[in-house]
Order: C-alpha cells, then sequence, then structure tokens
C-alpha cells in the first residue's frame, strides 16, 4: 500500500479534520483563560481558513489514477463534487448563526466541519460499506447540528432528525447486505460485473428498495421526508443550510454512482404502459409523489422555514425525475440542478435567517416590506426564489428546462413513442405550481408595505453569504455550459 | 443597425434605470424613452432596410450556447418578426409616454417595464426553441411585479391569476418542445430543424393540442381568456398596453411560428377545433363587453375578441387567412395599446373613475375634448372602418375564412356586428353622455399633456398608415409566410 499517495488523495478530509481539532483546541484555551467562548467571528475565519485549504488540497490529490485504497476511488465525479461539497459547505458557516442560539461556536463550527467531512468521504467511496460509514460520520454530526441551540424546538428537530435517520440506516445496511449475499460484491464495479441485463432477482430487488429507501430518507424524498419541516423550522439556520444543500448534493451523487453505474442494467423501466419493476420505476414513483406532495403542501405554509422544507421535497422530486431516466445527460443535468438547488435554497434560508434575527420570527408577514428595509436582501430573495421556481435567466431554470429535456430525449425511442412524458409532464405542471407560494413570498417582499422602513445592518460574512450565491445563479443561469461542461466530462469519464 | 439592437437598448435600458442613483429617479423616464426609441428605431432600420432589399441574406446571430443538449444562441429575422418588432418598439415607446407621471418607485416601474420589453424583443427574434423559451419566460415576472405593485383595481388578485396562468401555459409548452426535441433525436433545439423534422402523426395529435393551448392560453383564446380582462383591469396603464398590445402577440406569434411548423398534421387534425373557439371566442367577447360597465373591462374583452380574429386566421390554413392573423396582431397591438392609453391614463388619472355612468357626469366632449377626438379615431380602428389598421386585417381574415370554410363567415359577420355595437355604447355613454339642461356644470379638467398628445398621435398614425397604406406591412409578412417554415402548413390541401 503506498501511504503518501494515500495521503495525497486525503489530503482534502484530512486539512478539515485537522482543521477542526485545531478549532476545537483554540475555543477550549479560549474559554478557559477568558471563562468565555470563543468569538463567533473566529470560529467562522478558522472554519473558512480549513474548508479553503481542502479546497487547494484537493488540487495535489491525482485526477484519474488508481486509487491507493481500495476503499476509495479517484474519478472525475469525485473530485468534481468534492469541490461542490466544500462550497457549498463554505457558504454554509459563512452564514453566522445567530448569537443567542448558538453558545459554543467552537464546538458548532467543529462539528461542521467533521460532517463536511463525512460528506466528503461519502462522494469519494464506491466501497458500499465505507459509503454506509462515511454517510453515519456526516448523519451523526447532523444530528447534533441539528439539536445544538438548546431550544425545545431544536431538541425536537433533533429528536426527530436522528429517530428517521437511524431508522433509514438500518434500512440502508440491511439492503447492502441482501445485496452483498447476492452479488458477492461490495464495490460497485463488482456489483455491476455480477449482474446481468434483465429483472434483478427478488431479494437482491429488495435490497435495492431498501437502499433507496435510505437514500430517500436523506434526500428528503416523499414519502419519507416527515423530518424536514421540523428539522428545517427547528434547527439553527447554518445546520439547516448544510443539510439543504451539502447533503443533499451528496445525496444525488451516491444515487448516480450506485443506480446509474452499479444497477444500471437492472432500471427496469418507468415508462407509460410499458413498466417492469426496476430501480427506475421505484425512482418515478417517488418522484411524482415528491412533487405533488411537496408542492401541494408547500401552498399551505406560513412558515417560510417549513415553506423551504416542502420545497425541498418538491425539488427531490424534479432530481428523481432526471435520474430515472437513467442517462449520461439526464443526470448530468441532475447534477447541475442539485448544486444550483443548493445554491438557491442556501440563499432563501440566509434571507430568512437575516430576518429571522430582524422580527424573530420567519412567518411569511415577517417579510413585507422588505424591499424598503433591505434592498440587498429583497433582490437576493427574488434571485433565489425565481431560481427555485425555475424562471429564467437564472440557473433554476436551465437546470430545470435541462433535466426535463434530457430526461425525455434519454427514454424516448427513435420510433416516436413518448415514454417519460407522463412523468416530464406531471413535473412541469408542478413546477408551474410552486411558483404561487414562491411568489407568496416575494408579494411580502416587495408589493406588501410595512410601517417600520429603517435600513437593516448585515454582517459581512451573512451579505457574502447573499451575495455569492446570488452572483452564482446568475451566472450559471446565463452560461449554464461553466458548470455543465464539468459534470458531463466528469460524468462520462467515470461512466467508462 | 441589426435587429439586434432591439435586444440590447431594452435590457441595457433596465439595467441603466435601475443602476441610476436614488436622487436621480426622475431621470428613469428618460432613459426609458431613449432605450424605447432606440430600439423602435433599430426595428424600423431593420424594416426599411427589408423592403428596400428584399432578396438580401436574412441577418443572424448563431453561437453555440449549451453543446451537450444541441442549444443555441441563435438570433434571427424575417419580416414576420420585423414587423412584429417594429410594433413592440411603438408601443413601447407610446407606454412610456403615457406612464410619464409615475413617481411611485419610478426606477424599479421602468426597469421591469424594459424587461418586459427585451423579453418580447426576444421572443420574436429566437430561432432555438430553448431561447425562445427563456425570453417568453422572462416576461412573466416583470409582469406580476407591475401590476401588483402599480395596479389599481383588486391588483394582487388580477395579477397572480394572470401570472399563474401565464405559468401553466409555459408548462405546457415546456412539454411541447420538450416532447418536439425528443422526439426529434434529442440533438438539436433548432426551430428550424424541429419544423423540418417529420413527426409521427400519433405524436403530432397529442403533442400540439398541448403546444398550441400553451401558447394559446397568452393569445387569450376562449376559454382560457379569463386572465386577460381582469389582468388589464388591475394593470397600471403602460403594462395593460403592454399586455394587450404586445404580450398576447407573444402567444399568438408562438402558435403561428411555433406549434404550427412543428406539428403540421396535428395543425390539420386540430384546425376546425381551433376555428370554433375563435369564432366563439370573437362573440363572447364582445357581447360580454357589451354589458360591462367599466370602461377598462370593455377594452379588455374586446381585445379577447379581437385576439379571436388572429386565432380564427391561423385556422384557415390559408395565405390569406395567415397575413390577416398577422395584421390583425399589428393591428391590434397598436388599437389596444392606444384604447389602454386614453382609458387608463387620459380619462382615469383626471376623473378618477372608469364607470361609464358616472364618466358621463364629466360631460367629457366638452371638458376633454382632445381625449374625446382621440377615443373616437380610436373606436373607428377597433370596429375596423375602412382607413384604419383594423379594415385591412380584419378582411384578410374574412377572405381566407371565405377560401377555407366559407360558413364560418356568418358568426364572423355577427361578431363584426357586435363588436360595432359596444364600442358605440362605450364611447357614447363614457365621452357624449346626453345631459338634461338642469344637470349640474361638470368640473373643470386638465387639458391633455404633451407626452399624452405625442403617444396618442403616435399610434393613431401608424393605424391610419397602415389602414391607407398596407403594403409594406403585407410585403414583410408575406417574406416571413414565404419561408420554408410555413410550407407544410400553406401547400397542404
Amino acid at each position: 500500500m503506498n501511504y503518501y499517495a494515500l495521503f495525497l488523495q486525503l489530503l482534502p478530509e484530512a486539512v478539515l479534520v485537522i482543521t477542526a481539532l485545531v478549532l476545537l483546541g483554540v475555543a477550549v484555551t479560549i474559554e478557559a483563560k477568558t471563562r468565555r467562548p470563543i468569538a463567533m467571528e473566529w470560529a467562522i475565519a478558522i472554519s473558512c481558513v480549513g474548508i479553503v485549504g481542502a479546497c487547494a488540497a484537493l488540487n495535489f490529490g491525482p485526477a484519474h489514477a488508481e486509487s491507493a485504497s481500495t476503499l476509495l476511488v479517484v474519478d472525475p465525479l469525485a473530485r468534481v463534487f468534492k469541490a461542490v461539497v466544500l462550497g457549498l459547505g463554505l457558504l454554509a458557516v459563512l452564514l453566522p448563526p445567530a448569537q443567542r442560539e448558538i453558545s459554543q461556536p467552537g464546538e458548532f463550527h467543529a462539528l461542521m466541519l467533521f460532517a463536511i467531512t463525512g460528506l466528503l468521504l461519502t462522494v469519494g467511496t464506491d466501497h458500499l460499506l465505507f459509503l454506509f460509514v462515511a454517510l453515519e460520520l456526516a448523519s451523526l454530526s447532523m444530528y447534533l447540528l441539528a439539536g445544538f441551540s438548546r431550544s425545545a424546538k431544536a431538541a425536537e428537530a433533533s429528536l426527530k432528525y436522528f429517530l428517521f435517520g437511524g431508522v433509514s440506516a438500518a434500512f440502508f445496511l440491511f439492503g447492502l447486505s441482501l445485496i452483498y449475499g447476492f452479488c458477492h460484491a461490495l464495490t460497485v464495479p463488482a456489483i455491476a460485473a455480477a449482474l446481468t441485463a434483465g429483472p434483478l432477482p427478488p431479494f437482491a430487488a429488495v435490497g435495492l428498495l431498501m437502499v433507496i429507501v435510505g437514500l430517500g430518507f436523506k434526500l428528503a424524498a416523499a414519502p419519507f421526508h416527515y423530518w424536514a419541516p421540523d428539522v428545517y423550522q427547528g434547527a439553527p439556520a447554518t445546520s439547516v443550510a448544510l443539510i439543504a444543500a451539502a447533503s443533499k448534493a451528496v445525496g444525488a451523487v451516491v444515487l448516480v454512482r450506485l443506480l446509474l453505474l452499479g444497477f444500471r442494467e437492472c432500471a427496469g423501466s418507468a415508462v407509460w404502459g410499458l413498466m417492469h419493476p426496476g430501480w427506475a420505476l421505484w425512482l418515478a414513483v417517488l418522484a411524482a409523489v415528491s412533487m405533488i406532495l411537496g408542492n401541494v403542501l408547500a401552498l399551505a405554509q406560513t412558515s417560510v422555514r417549513r415553506l423551504l422544507a416542502y420545497s425541498a421535497v418538491a425539488n427531490t422530486g424534479y432530481l428523481l425525475v432526471a435520474l430515472s431516466a437513467n442517462g449520461e445527460y439526464a443526470a448530468g443535468a441532475a447534477l447541475f440542478y442539485v448544486v444550483v438547488y443548493g445554491l438557491a435554497t442556501f440563499g432563501a434560508l440566509a434571507v430568512t435567517a437575516a430576518v429571522e434575527q430582524e422580527r424573530g420570527d420567519d412567518s411569511l408577514g415577517a417579510f413585507a416590506g422588505l424591499v424598503h428595509r433591505s434592498p440587498l436582501q429583497a433582490l437576493a430573495l427574488l434571485v433565489f426564489l425565481t431560481s427555485l421556481a425555475g424562471v429564467p435567466p437564472l440557473a433554476g431554470f436551465a437546470g430545470k428546462f435541462m433535466m426535463f429535456g434530457a430526461a425525455m430525449a434519454e427514454s424516448t425511442t427513435p420510433q416516436g413513442t413518448p415514454g417519460l412524458t407522463w412523468l416530464v409532464g406531471l413535473a412541469a405542471v408542478m413546477s408551474a405550481i410552486s411558483l404561487y407560494y414562491y411568489l407568496m413570498l416575494l408579494k411580502q417582499a416587495f408589493v406588501r408595505e410595512d410601517a417600520d422602513a429603517t435600513p437593516v445592518e448585515l454582517s459581512t460574512s451573512h451579505r457574502l453569504a447573499l451575495l455569492i450565491p446570488a452572483v452564482l445563479l446568475v451566472a450559471l443561469g446565463l452560461f449554464p455550459a461553466l458548470l455543465l461542461s464539468p459534470l458531463t466530462r466528469a460524468l462520462q469519464l467515470t461512466f467508462l | 443597425m441589426t435587429p439586434a439592437w432591439t435586444l440590447i437598448s431594452a435590457f441595457a435600458g433596465a439595467l441603466l434605470v435601475l443602476l441610476l442613483p436614488a436622487r436621480s429617479a426622475g431621470m428613469a423616464r428618460v432613459v426609458a424613452l431613449l432605450a424605447s426609441a432606440t430600439g423602435a428605431l433599430a426595428a424600423a432600420a431593420a424594416c426599411l432596410a427589408k423592403l428596400q432589399h428584399p432578396d438580401a441574406p436574412a441577418w443572424s446571430f448563431d453561437r453555440p450556447w449549451i453543446p451537450h443538449l444541441g442549444i443555441q444562441f441563435h438570433l434571427a429575422a424575417n419580416g414576420l418578426s420585423l414587423s412584429l418588432l417594429l410594433l413592440t418598439g411603438l408601443v413601447a415607446i407610446a407606454g412610456v409616454l403615457f406612464s410619464w407621471n409615475v413617481t411611485q418607485r419610478p426606477r424599479a416601474f421602468f426597469a421591469f417595464f424594459m424587461t418586459i420589453i427585451g423579453g418580447v424583443y426576444g421572443v420574436f427574434l429566437s430561432r432555438d426553441a430553448f431561447l425562445l423559451f427563456v425570453f417568453y419566460e422572462i416576461v412573466i415576472l416583470p409582469k406580476y411585479m407591475l401590476i401588483a405593485i402599480w395596479g389599481s383595481t383588486n391588483r394582487e388578485y388580477g395579477a397572480m391569476k394572470l401570472t399563474m396562468y401565464s405559468i401553466g401555459s409555459s408548462a405546457l409548452i415546456l412539454i411541447g418542445l420538450v416532447v418536439a426535441y425528443a422526439a426529434a433525436g434529442g440533438t438539436s433545439f433548432d426551430l428550424d430543424f424541429l419544423a423540418s423534422y417529420k413527426y409521427a402523426p400519433s405524436l403530432q395529435c397529442w403533442a400540439f393540442p398541448v403546444l398550441f393551448l400553451g401558447f394559446g392560453v397568452l393569445a387569450g383564446m376562449w376559454p382560457f381568456h379569463t386572465w386577460a380582462p381582469t389582468g388589464h383591469v388591475a394593470a397600471p396603464t403602460a403594462a395593460s398596453m403592454l399586455l394587450a398590445g404586445v404580450v398576447m402577440k407573444l402567444g399568438a406569434y408562438g402558435a403561428l411560428c411555433v406549434a404550427m411548423p412543428l406539428f403540421p398534421q396535428g395543425f390539420f387534425e386540430w384546425r376546425l377545433v381551433i376555428a370554433g373557439l375563435a369564432v366563439v371566442g370573437i362573440i363572447y367577447g364582445a357581447l360580454t363587453a357589451l354589458t360591462q360597465r367599466d370602461l377598462k373591462f370593455v377594452i379588455g374583452y374586446s381585445s379577447v375578441s379581437h385576439m379571436g380574429f388572429i386565432l380564427l386566421g391561423l385556422a384557415t390554413a390559408t395565405h390569406w387567412g395567415l397575413r390577416g392573423g398577422m395584421l390583425q396582431m399589428i393591428s391590434h397591438g397598436i388599437v389596444a395599446g392606444l384604447l389602454f392609453g386614453i382609458a387608463g391614463r387620459v380619462v382615469y388619472e383626471r376623473t378618477h373613475t372608469r364607470d361609464l355612468t358616472a364618466l358621463g357626469a364629466f360631460d367629457l366632449w366638452r371638458t376633454l375634448p382632445g381625449a374625446a377626438f382621440a377615443f373616437t379615431l380610436a373606436t373607428a380602428a377597433s370596429m375596423g372602418l375602412p382607413g384604419f389598421s383594423g379594415f385591412v386585417a380584419e378582411i384578410s381574415v374574412g377572405i381566407g375564412v371565405w377560401e377555407s370554410d366559407p360558413w364560418l363567415i356568418v358568426p364572423v359577420a355577427v361578431g363584426i356586428i357586435v363588436t360595432g355595437a359596444f364600442s358605440l355604447r362605450a364611447m357614447h355613454r363614457a365621452f357624449f353622455p346626453v345631459r338634461d339642461a338642469t344637470a349640474a356644470a361638470a368640473p373643470m379638467l386638465p387639458p391633455l399633456t404633451w407626452p399624452e398628445i405625442s403617444a396618442i398621435a403616435l399610434l393613431i398614425s401608424v393605424s391610419l398608415a397602415i389602414g391607407v397604406y398596407p403594403l409594406p406591412w403585407v410585403t414583410l409578412i408575406d417574406d416571413g409566410l414565404n419561408s420554408p417554415l410555413f410550407h407544410s402548413i400553406l401547400a397542404l390541401p
């Protein structure tokens, strides 16, 4: 075993862990000396340095080579998405949690770094057992992050998240064991080699179904989404930002790796009238249920955080539409979408956090007159929500259009029989409905007047947390190829 | 100047207006006027160049945009798009002039206004389905904001209804375009390529109505027209002008230049259904307008009726019919803009009522003779009297109908008669009321301002020009209709 190569390969993760330990050490020292916890700004600064360092370390690793360990893979997909996870993680760290929510910023941010480490490891493996361990590292950190603010709501959120997450982990692991029992293989390529085209044998099918259920929990796909509204509402905004953006991107990558690489031959068919059991059909059903439930329930929400949670459920649905098409281009578009979705949801959460700090709650009414109090927040909110709703020229539109277009194209036979048309049609209609609840929020911010029009000042890092995703969404909306090209190339190289 | 300057000037204008410092917010209208004038000039120059050199190669701009899905940034303009660009430019100038007195958040107002104009230009210029859809959807959010923030009667409801209809219709368009893309091999979104692909008849049969309905909703097709009157009434004057004048034309343009060439066989299957809905729309809109008490509702429902003529022209599948539909688009764009401008800006800002009976108390033909004169001309144009653009358009549609389905001419004639009735009724009640000698003297009203007069003069002269000498417009439109895009429609029986 080449330990030096392994070290280089794991350098980003190592940088993160070391930064987390340093942060903990500094926090403990400062607290012992001054009897006061480390200042929030310091904790944020140290974590940012760590994440930027990890990004830089990413460049030292080999790009496409033999992995130094059978547990880890070195492929372009992993590399691109490590960068994505680090970027989304950096944004989440930049969003300062409310001072009164978090009493120990040192520990909180160390946990953030551990969670990001777990997500990085998850992206960089195709060994099922290691995947489980890495996913649990991330999940355990996130359970703690969700309940960090010691309020009753946060405790409820954390407990729910933990219980649902625990059950889903059990499903995931049991499914893996069934798959292992059938394939006698633990890595994705070995599984692909062990499978033959055609329907899966029953045991492996049950195993795969359980794995999908487990991942469905992580992705907040309906009907496994019950934790999401409470976690989005109760947990500190920073934790929610990580759970909503980075962890969803990772879930999508795991799905792509497992299903499109490992079980490609056993997709079955979700074509209307020609359905065959297989993961494509299951994903299509999950997608339809998620889109309908998420969008319909979001219509009735008055808390913006809960609204964003249901919008997350709906967006998981769109994502699964593209993945169920079982093709490279659709998968590329899906990965594109999960990134821009992460940016937009993160931004919306950042605005919500700012409004909460100012007004004390996250009801729709708290946003009234936002454009007069803070034009920056209002404009940023406009960008984020219209991107989520899929209105051009923002990246969310490009993502949705490409997902639906590619899904339809991949699933259509040249003879002109429309295939996934029913699902894409449903997705287009549901996406149109979603504009209604996003507009409800924008109406408050732009149309409704509020007596209080005193300007609001934001901290620098909070301002960055609004500006960076907004600029990225506009840029990626005008030039989607900037992100789509590396993703598609990575997928194509990985598929070879 | 290439036609691209229309697009550039509109979006640059929107950006410039936003970047104005807060203390010079009053400059917003000047910037918007300059940007609109640049766009209109660019469109006019392109039209003139086309008329002088009809055989010169058409301008086009083609760059790869998202190569993975075969999406190109492809702009081009034939005579058909050029004439609509010019219409948009003219309505934009008039819209800015009629909004000269907007003082509430003027920068945001004109930024949204110019964004709509830019989106409309973009749709008319796009030769790539994805690009066309982008511009088509760019228009939606500014529409909502204009109505919800600056609107009047029931604005939040009207804005939301209009937006949900628009986004719902674009969901249908999205499905239709994506199906066409996928069925043609999933390699290119180029409209000319998609139109040249022979789709299976079974696919055309269901994909055409989806796509056509998507565009038809925006074109005010009965029974999906209900967003139009409420939206037009709730909107501020400039937005009503844009909505009725050009945004509804996006739907008609999409139906003509996207839905029909893409699925010609589907079109022939559904042709009579469309014609039927169009005729119902003509008569229903006119009859409803006959019973309205609010002047803007009268104009709103008259738009539904007039848009029916466009759809009917398209449904004839004859050269005359398509040409008439196009002429009606241009004519209605001018006339509806004019009517909404007079009713919403000139009259309402002074009297603060649009109720036909209440307006009678103002004795408008004495106190506001300029407005009464302009409205009379506009009504004449709207009724399609000879000498105005509406006549040229309706007679062409009529010839088309006679060529394809002669029996349909009867309900069309009924529609024209009812149009005359409601137009005269509204004009009479609002501007020339019968007053007994004992009634109190009407209050004095401020006279027309220069921006109002110039906008009215601009629109009326264009309508008259088309009515008296339609040849240039017909030449431009025929250039578009002779392109290969329409061979499959006009060549078939």
